[in-house]
Parts: C-alpha cells; structure tokens; sequence
C-alpha cells in the first residue's frame, strides 16, 4: 500500500514537472512589445513596385533599417536572417524581410534589390523621400545619422540596428538587439509562426 | 491501470490549469506593459546641444511636453515632475539612471535661450531635467502626435491646445506608461511606484527568473 501511494506521489511529481516543461510560456529571444494598435503603415518604393506594409498582412515582415554601404552590422544582421530563413525551409514562405534604406542618397531601388539579393531571394529593398524616411524611421525607434568616413566609404550613417517583426495582423510583436544569433530567430519565428 | 494513468494526467492538467488561474488571480509578479517603442529623435535642448534617443537608452526617462508661455500653472506639469525627482530616493533603482525631458511643442518661440530661462525661472535642475525641442515642425508632430501619440495643436493666438500627458520610457526605448489628462496628470505617487515596478524588472528578470517576469507579461499582470 505504502509502494503505491509512493509511486502515484512520484508519478504525479514527473506528470507535474513534464507538464510545466511542455505547456511552459515560450521564453522570446527578442523583446515582446504588446502594443494596442497596428505598426504604422508605411509606403516606399522597391525595384519592382511601391510596397506597403499592409501589403504583407498574413505574413511576419521582419523590418531592417540599413544602407548598401554600411560596412559591419547590416550585413551581419542580414546574414543572419537568410540563414534563419534557410534554416525555415518552406515555412519561411510566410516570412518576408524588408530592409528600409536610411540612405537614399545612395540606395537606388535597384542597387537595394541586387544588395539583398545577396542575403536572400526573398528579401526586398526598399527607399524614399529623406522626409519619408525620417518619418518612418522616427516612429519606429531608429535613430540615424551621416558621419564621417574614409575616402574608400564615403559617408557612413550611424544607425539603430534593432531587427523588428511584424505579425500576421501587422502588429509590432518582437524587437531583436543587434547581436540575435541565427538559432534565437529561428526558435522565435518558428514560435510566432505557429500562432 | 489506462484508468490510472489517465487520471494522472487530468491531475496534472488541472494542477497546471489552477496555477494558471492563481497567478493570474493573486499576481505574485507585476509588470507594466511593453506598449510600443519610443520614437526616435534628435532635438536641441536648453544649453543648445544635441539630445537624442540614442543619449537616453540605457536609462528610464520620463518625457512631459509643454510651451514656456503656457500660463501658469500650466495643469501643473513641472510640480509634478519636481515631485518625482525630489523623492527618486524611495525608489530602489540599483544604479539604474532617470532622466526627466520635457519637449516644447513651440518651436517658434521656444529657443534655446527661452528654454534656458525658464528651466532657471522654475528652479529646475537640469543636470537631469532638459528642456528641447526641435525647429523641424512636421518631424516634431511625427515624434510627440504620431510617436508619444500626445495631441498638441497651435491654436494661432499664440496659445496650443495640448494634452499635457506623462510617458514613462525604459532603457531599450519601449514606453511603459502614460499618464493622460483624463486619468491622472499630477500623481507622483503613481509614477514613482511605476519606476519601482520597472527597476525591479530590469533587477530580476535574468535566468529562470526572466520565465517569471515573461508569464507575467503573458497573463496582463499589470501593475496600477
């Protein structure tokens, strides 16, 4: 008798640990933002068209603030990204990355699109006005500014290098810190992906 | 024996399901919610040097907007904001630094130099209080309208219609809080309490303790 009440205190103990293990809230790599109102909806033109935001309701839209010149960080988050999506396979047919040009002295929507390319053939480019850039760029948490560099780069532009993601209905849901490795989005979009 | 098993497993759900239910009931844990990122911005302030978002991450801030001819005593914007930063020392911060920023919604008149004098006019300490604003009218509508989401309007009598509205931002640039006209603008003692609920966050959610801090978030146990 004492065996089996022994064992049913252990075997509800297991149930309880494996049951916290497996209906435990997912731990998000990236910052959760709860926001009460869809991200701002913006309009820039890409090698192909004008896209908006809107346009992409129903997928995640990973949003990059970068410039083809930068030297380090875009690249390296960029990378990452198309690795991430690799690493997705199909499901990443419901992702789409966006990257928004703080450059658009320089960044043509061509020279945006052969630029990303290089990362993933999803990936789109996009630029605009400076004042719709600013804009854009204001409301969502970037700052960015031209600096000085050498002869061989010209100017750089000093930027917040955060990754965001938009969900299916378009709300702002995840910030990433530059730095997020390929696994953490992985398991981050994996998660949103099954939302 | 199915029969035994089974009613294990009802157990444990229901187990799991109750803890759901107690903690969201009982809050063990408060947070505030992430509600959206702060905008960016690069604004000139009192001593005519650059104050930018980028200056602020890293610390909470604490923005309030407002024009220098407002008439006193203007919904009482700056007593509240002296209240706040003359009692920080009830709040336990580990470090964690607050800066206290109020952006004028009057460019035009709102110089440097205006701003200056009335930060000296109200005895503010501008070590950590700045006044800025920036001279870009439409990107200023974008930062407080769109950004802060704060309604401001010039009336063209040289007064603005305006709501004078508190945001509390933590170091990543996510707003916190908001504290409007319509619920309550003057209440340090609310917003005080808020930057402890925010310290203590950034204090203890690492490790398993981040799990904690996140269900938190998951289950809306807001702090009031």
């Amino acid at each position: 008798m004492k065996i089996k009440i022994l064992l049913s205190i252990l075997a509800v103990t297991l149930g309880l640990a494996a049951g916290l293990y497996f209906f435990r809230p997912h731990t998000f790599h990236g910052t959760v933002i709860q926001s009460p109102e869809p991200s701002y909806d913006f309009t820039l033109t890409s090698a192909n068209d004008d896209i908006s935001l809107s346009d992409y309701r129903g997928k995640l839209v990973l949003i990059y603030f970068g410039y083809t010149f930068c030297p380090d960080i875009c690249p390296a988050t960029l990378a990452n990204v198309g690795q991430s999506l690799k690493e997705l396979g199909t499901k990443a047919d419901d992702v789409q990355l966006i990257m928004i040009s703080l450059d658009p002295e320089r960044d043509t929507p061509e020279k945006l699109a052969e630029y990303v390319a290089h990362f993933h053939p999803s990936f789109i480019g996009v630029t605009g006005s400076q004042e719709d850039l600013a804009k854009i760029a204001a409301l969502y948490g970037i700052f960015y500014e031209k600096t000085d560099g050498s002869d061989n780069t010209g100017y750089l532009i000093n930027h917040t290098a955060t990754l965001l993601v938009i969900d299916r209905e378009g709300y702002l849901k995840l910030v990433f810190p530059f730095g997020v490795t390929v696994p953490e989005i992985v398991d981050d979009l994996k998660y949103m992906l099954r939302q | 024996m199915n029969k035994f098993i089974l009613n294990g497993i009802y157990g444990v759900l229901g187990l799991l399901m109750v803890s759901a239910f107690a903690f969201k009931i009982f809050q063990p844990i408060q947070v505030l919610p992430r509600m959206q990122l702060s905008p960016a911005f690069d604004l000139t302030d009192q001593s005519n040097e650059r104050l930018t978002s980028e200056d602020l991450r890293g610390q909470f801030v604490l923005y309030t907007f407002t024009y220098t001819n407002c008439p006193a005593p203007c919904f009482n914007i700056n007593e509240t904001m002296q209240e706040v930063q003359s009692r920080l020392d009830e709040v336990q911060l580990d470090g964690i630094n607050v800066s206290f920023v109020t952006i004028s919604i009057d460019p035009e008149r709102d110089t440097p130099e205006v701003l200056n004098d009335y930060a000296k006019g109200i005895g503010a300490d501008t070590s950590k209080w700045r006044f800025a604003t920036t001279t870009n009218k439409s990107l200023l509508k974008t930062i407080i309208g769109s950004g802060f989401e704060t309604y401001y309007e010039d009336k063209g009598n040289g007064s603005f219609a305006f709501d004078p509205a508190f945001v509390l931002v933590d170091g990543w640039g996510i707003v916190r809080s908001e504290y409007r006209y319509s619920t309550e603008v003057s209440n340090a003692d609310r917003i005080l309490r808020h930057l402890g609920v925010v310290a203590e966050e950034a204090r203890n959610s690492v490790g398993t303790g981040k799990l904690a801090y996140e269900a938190a978030h998951l289950f809306l146990c807001y702090a009031p």
